[in-house]
């Protein structure tokens, strides 16, 4: 199962480490500042906290790398299913904060399982696909065990109610379907479907996903709630201008006009004190780590790799365009986190998780090249 | 596990080939609107948008709600509001918070003051944002800080609303007390949306009505330069008071038993019987309300909690007690409307009813002779009730007992109301999984063994006896009132069921009621007026079995903890009921010298300011101040 193969460190795909690195250090500065006005009475300051995620993350990443992800693959069912326990693991004992019930505490951290399931569905659809493999488009109804797959975490996830993951999940399952070919009238009828669901789904939503929905389009509805978010971000973004105010300088985020500014909000710090110079820099960084997610995917040996690695690289991109969208006020108020940047353990541990089984695939081609 | 090999899989890496194309396109599109809209804002609305954040900072700020009054029926106010000083620390004014802090405590030690806990403090705070320390501060304290200002950088004193509960232990019971939101309930009401330092009802009306009683946070938005000062106030959205609620209670009636039970543990429960409005509830011992008041300390926390007389519950809905003879004319309408007896059936009673090789005594140790129904009433006779017990079998009885709403909670506004007890075969059965035994049918019928109920409860099925058979859902609130006087609901009779006794049978049972008070040798003569108008039943419950043993019988008797409850339940005027009261004094003894009494003065307060309010309803002015209004003079 772990095989210290030589040719593992000598082909390590340093590109995608380091980008990840440079990443996730902007993302600690970047917390560092978003805390630096707060007056800790006796909590770690948050960048303190992050650093301390990030090593967690480490792990998380030498072993996605080390292990071969074909086994990971043989017993992604498992590690799906592990997740999905987990999930209802906080629907029963779980920790609740500002009233979605999404965390688990263990031994003073938090950690949310539908981050980590995130990376597992990923999992368990590549591994569906990969096992079903019919060389033409599917079908709708030979859909039923991956729509199963996505269905039951998404169900137990908007319980909480966390919109956000939930709608990464549906997106990541959309993907993959497109990825891997649908049958045209499959798709066809997919699209009407969907189509008239929407309205329905929007019985479904609780009253204040509904309003944040409303109030996207027309933030004057709520200027007190998630209105007020909108405002304040634009501000924030806006009062960057070119070159930005500079780091601790931002007066927006040091004067807290945000709450919890250092989560889904961070984009409005970053580009506050950085500007729009700064943004493009972030933002092409951000795609080098997609188009190098997509090489991945290209120049892989086999179908479970390709999967995964298109999996990793549609979480990352969706990730980004719908958080910064949604501080930039082009998309609606969800909580979704930046990858790498939004102060948060599950989800820096996830995601570095997530790029170690990206390397592991991305090196792993040498070696089945090779034989 | 299979082996992992390393070759390919018949997987064609340039499968996926045309697909590329697309994504890269999408990818292109997604970050390029990225770009764009970020040009946008940070370059074409940059100028703008910067000259906002620079001179427009605009920041929220709650502002809190006050929370509406509660009053009795007619109007008088129970639960004012009061101003109170907070202690309020802001840490971004002083490096030092933690100092501060122990400044303040040190300070208090050395006055001999009480010193807080301050087990809330955030573990991060924003710039300029405040901490509350303290709630509802003595004037000492005050003074404490105000002088040594100095000394305490970072430290404010507010004003802040506080409840006042005017009648203290007497209603502390029923109006319950509020205090900060805990953590579990800012978890679990986020449709509430309540926030960190907001208070809430915590115990009785204050929390059944919170929402009412709560009222609605307003905001304002608040201009705010770069060094985070204050400049003025741009816009306010103002706090929505919150309702007044006015109760059935009637003061009057709830100060006469209260004061009628004294320091003894009982509870006493007082019913409208035309419309289920409860007029009075009393639970004895009680508690301070007022010492919830900006937080209870630890040490009267503890004194209140670990009191082995429960001054926290509340006895009148969620005491259970055996009903004791107050149970027999449950037993006696069952026995008439099944047609198993007639008012002129009698049974032999000579102090004892034998079955198998168990005696089952009368309390009045000669007997009573032959008795028929009324005289079995009237002078509570057991034997009589025994033979009614074997007749009917205790799943009958159990049919009529929910009827007058026994077994199930009534649904009182309040929480924590318990249903007590009413057994059948199937509940033995499936509780202690052993048959039920005719013997316990005997004692059933006397109101003794497994059944309880709740002191509201037999308010409730007498008042149901009273109004001729109409069983009522007790209310205590009668109404909602906006702050400004409007009226926002009301809060009319719920019938919840009909009495299958027939009127003619309901009337048998009230006439022997009337005897049990009125006649000669009557076990309830206690509550015989002048105007020989009420009815009544007493009780007597014993506490656990005792020894069949006469001699050992008395001596159990003696040691207080093992006395009988004493239980007295009565309505009145006859004929045309007003008022239905239901008294327990725990281990008091018998039900007529010890419960009827209490009874007693209720009645009398009733009927006394009723003649009052009568004699001076000519004069209009003087009226106004006793006159309750809504009910139709007797």
């Amino acid at each position: 199962m772990i095989k210290l193969d030589r040719r593992l460190i000598l082909n390590f795909d340093w590109t995608l480490f380091l980008l990840v690195l440079i990443i996730s250090g902007i993302g600690l500065l970047n917390i560092y500042s978003a805390g630096f006005s707060l007056t800790n009475l006796h909590q770690a300051p948050l960048h303190i906290k992050q650093i301390q995620w990030i090593l967690v993350g480490f792990v998380g990443m030498a072993l996605a790398f080390f292990i071969d992800y074909r086994f990971l693959n043989r017993h992604a069912y498992i590690i799906y299913g592990i997740s999905v326990m987990l999930l209802f693991v906080v629907f029963t004992v779980g920790y609740t904060t500002r009233g979605s019930q999404r965390w688990i505490a263990i031994g003073g951290f938090t950690f949310q399982p539908s981050e980590l399931v995130k990376l597992t569905i990923i999992l368990a659809l590549a591994n569906y696909f990969d096992s079903h493999r019919i060389g033409r488009g599917y079908h709708l109804t030979e859909l039923f065990i991956p729509f199963l797959i996505l269905i039951v975490p998404f169900s137990f996830i908007l319980k909480q109610p966390d919109l956000g993951t939930g709608l990464i999940l549906l997106i990541l399952f959309l993907s993959m379907v497109f990825f891997i070919g649908l049958e045209w009238k499959s798709l066809l009828i997919a699209a009407t479907g969907g189509l008239i669901l929407t309205p329905v789904g929007w019985f479904f939503l609780k009253d204040y996903q509904r309003e944040r929905i409303l109030t996207f389009f027309s933030p004057e509805r709520d200027p007190l709630g998630s209105g007020y978010h909108i405002i304040q971000s634009m501000i924030a973004v806006g009062s960057g201008g070119i070159f930005g105010k500079g780091f601790l300088k931002g007066s927006q985020t040091q004067l807290k006009f945000l709450p919890e500014q250092q989560t889904d909000f961070i984009f409005s710090v970053f580009a506050e004190e950085w500007g729009f110079l700064g943004g493009i820099v972030l933002l092409t960084l951000y795609l080098l780590l997609i188009l190098w997610g997509l090489k991945i995917i290209n120049q892989s040996r086999d179908y479970p790799g390709a999967l995964i690695a298109f999996g990793i690289t549609m979480l990352i991109f969706w990730e980004v365009f719908i958080n910064i969208g949604m501080v930039l006020g082009i998309l609606p108020v969800v909580g979704i986190p930046l990858p790498f940047l939004s102060y948060g353990g599950s989800s820096m541990v996830v995601l570095m998780t997530a790029s170690g089984l990206l390397m592991n695939i991305s090196v792993r081609r040498f070696i089945l090249q090779s034989s | 596990m299979r082996k992992i090999d390393d070759r390919l899989d018949g997987y064609d890496p340039g499968q996926f080939k045309h697909k590329f194309k697309l994504l890269l396109l999408i990818v292109a599109v997604a970050l390029s609107l990225l770009v764009i809209r970020l040009w946008y804002v940070q370059v074409i609305k940059g100028d703008e948008l910067r000259q906002r954040s620079e001179n427009n900072s605009v920041r929220l700020r709650k502002i809190k709600p006050i929370r509406g009054l509660i009053m009795d029926d007619s109007r008088r106010v129970l639960v004012d509001n009061q101003p109170s000083f907070a202690l309020i620390v802001i840490p971004h004014r002083t490096k030092e918070t933690g100092k501060v802090i122990e400044k303040i405590k040190e300070l208090y030690t050395e006055r001999s003051l009480t010193v807080p806990s301050l087990a809330s403090l955030p573990g991060r705070v924003k710039p300029f944002a405040s901490v509350l320390l303290e709630r509802n501060i003595s004037m000492e304290k005050l003074a404490v800080v105000e002088t040594h200002a100095l000394e305490l950088p970072g430290v404010v004193t507010e004003v802040t609303p506080i409840r006042q509960y005017l009648n203290g232990e007497m209603t502390a019971q029923i109006i319950g007390f509020t205090g900060e939101v805990s953590r579990d309930d800012l978890d679990r009401n986020t449709a509430l949306r309540l926030a960190p330092g907001d208070i809430i009802g915590k115990f009785g009306i204050e929390k059944f009505l919170d929402s009412h009683l709560r009222g609605k946070s307003g905001a304002e938005q608040i201009e705010i330069n770069v060094a985070g000062k204050e400049v003025r106030s741009i816009g306010r959205i103002p706090a929505v008071l919150g309702d007044n609620v006015v109760l059935t209670i009637d003061s009057a009636l709830q100060e006469a038993a209260w004061t009628a039970v004294g320091n003894r543990a009982g509870a006493v429960a007082v019913l409208d019987p035309r419309n289920g409005a409860v007029l009075a509830l009393v639970s004895s011992p009680s508690f301070d309300p007022n010492l919830f008041n900006g937080g209870i300390s630890t040490d009267d926390w503890e004194n209140l909690s670990n009191d082995p007389r429960f001054p926290m519950e509340n006895r009148s809905i969620s005491g259970q007690y055996p009903p004791g003879s107050t149970y027999k004319p449950v037993v006696a309408a069952a026995a008439l409307e099944e047609g198993l007896i007639t008012p002129e059936t009698t049974f032999y009673c000579n102090g004892r009813f034998e079955l198998g090789n168990r005696i089952f005594r009368c309390w009045q140790e000669k007997g009573h002779g032959n008795v028929n129904l009324h005289r079995a009433i009237v002078q509570s006779c057991d034997v009589y009730f025994y033979n009614l017990g074997k007749l009917l079998g205790v799943d009958r009885i159990a049919t009529y007992a929910r009827a007058f709403g026994l077994g199930a909670p009534l649904g009182i506004d309040l929480l924590r109301e318990k249903g007590g007890l009413i057994p059948t075969k199937q509940w033995k059965l499936s509780r202690f999984r052993q048959p039920w035994q005719l013997g316990e049918t005997i004692s059933l019928a006397i109101g003794q063994g497994y059944n309880l109920v709740t002191p509201l409860q037999l308010a409730n099925a007498y008042a149901t006896l009273a109004n001729g058979g109409t069983l009522y859902r007790p209310r205590l609130v009668k109404q909602l009132e906006s702050s400004d006087g409007r009226v926002v609901k009301v809060f009319q009779p719920e019938k919840q069921g009909v009495l299958p006794v027939r009127p003619q049978n309901i009337q048998l049972i009230n006439q022997g009621l009337w005897g049990v008070v009125n006649e000669m040798g009557g076990t309830g003569n206690v509550l015989k007026r002048k105007e020989q108008d009420v009815c009544g039943k007493t009780g007597t419950a014993q506490v656990i079995g005792l020894p069949q043993d006469a001699k050992e019988r008395k001596l159990k008797r003696v040691s207080a903890n093992f006395r009988d409850h004493a239980l007295f339940v009565c309505f009145a005027p006859y004929g045309n009921p007003e008022i239905a009261v239901a008294v327990i004094l725990e281990n008091a003894g018998h039900g007529g010298s010890a419960a009827a009494p209490v009874a007693r003065k209720v009645i009398d307060t009733y009927f006394a300011r009723n003649k009052m309010t009568q004699t001076q309803q000519p004069t209009k002015a003087q009226g106004a101040a006793t006159d309750v209004p809504g009910r139709p003079m007797p």
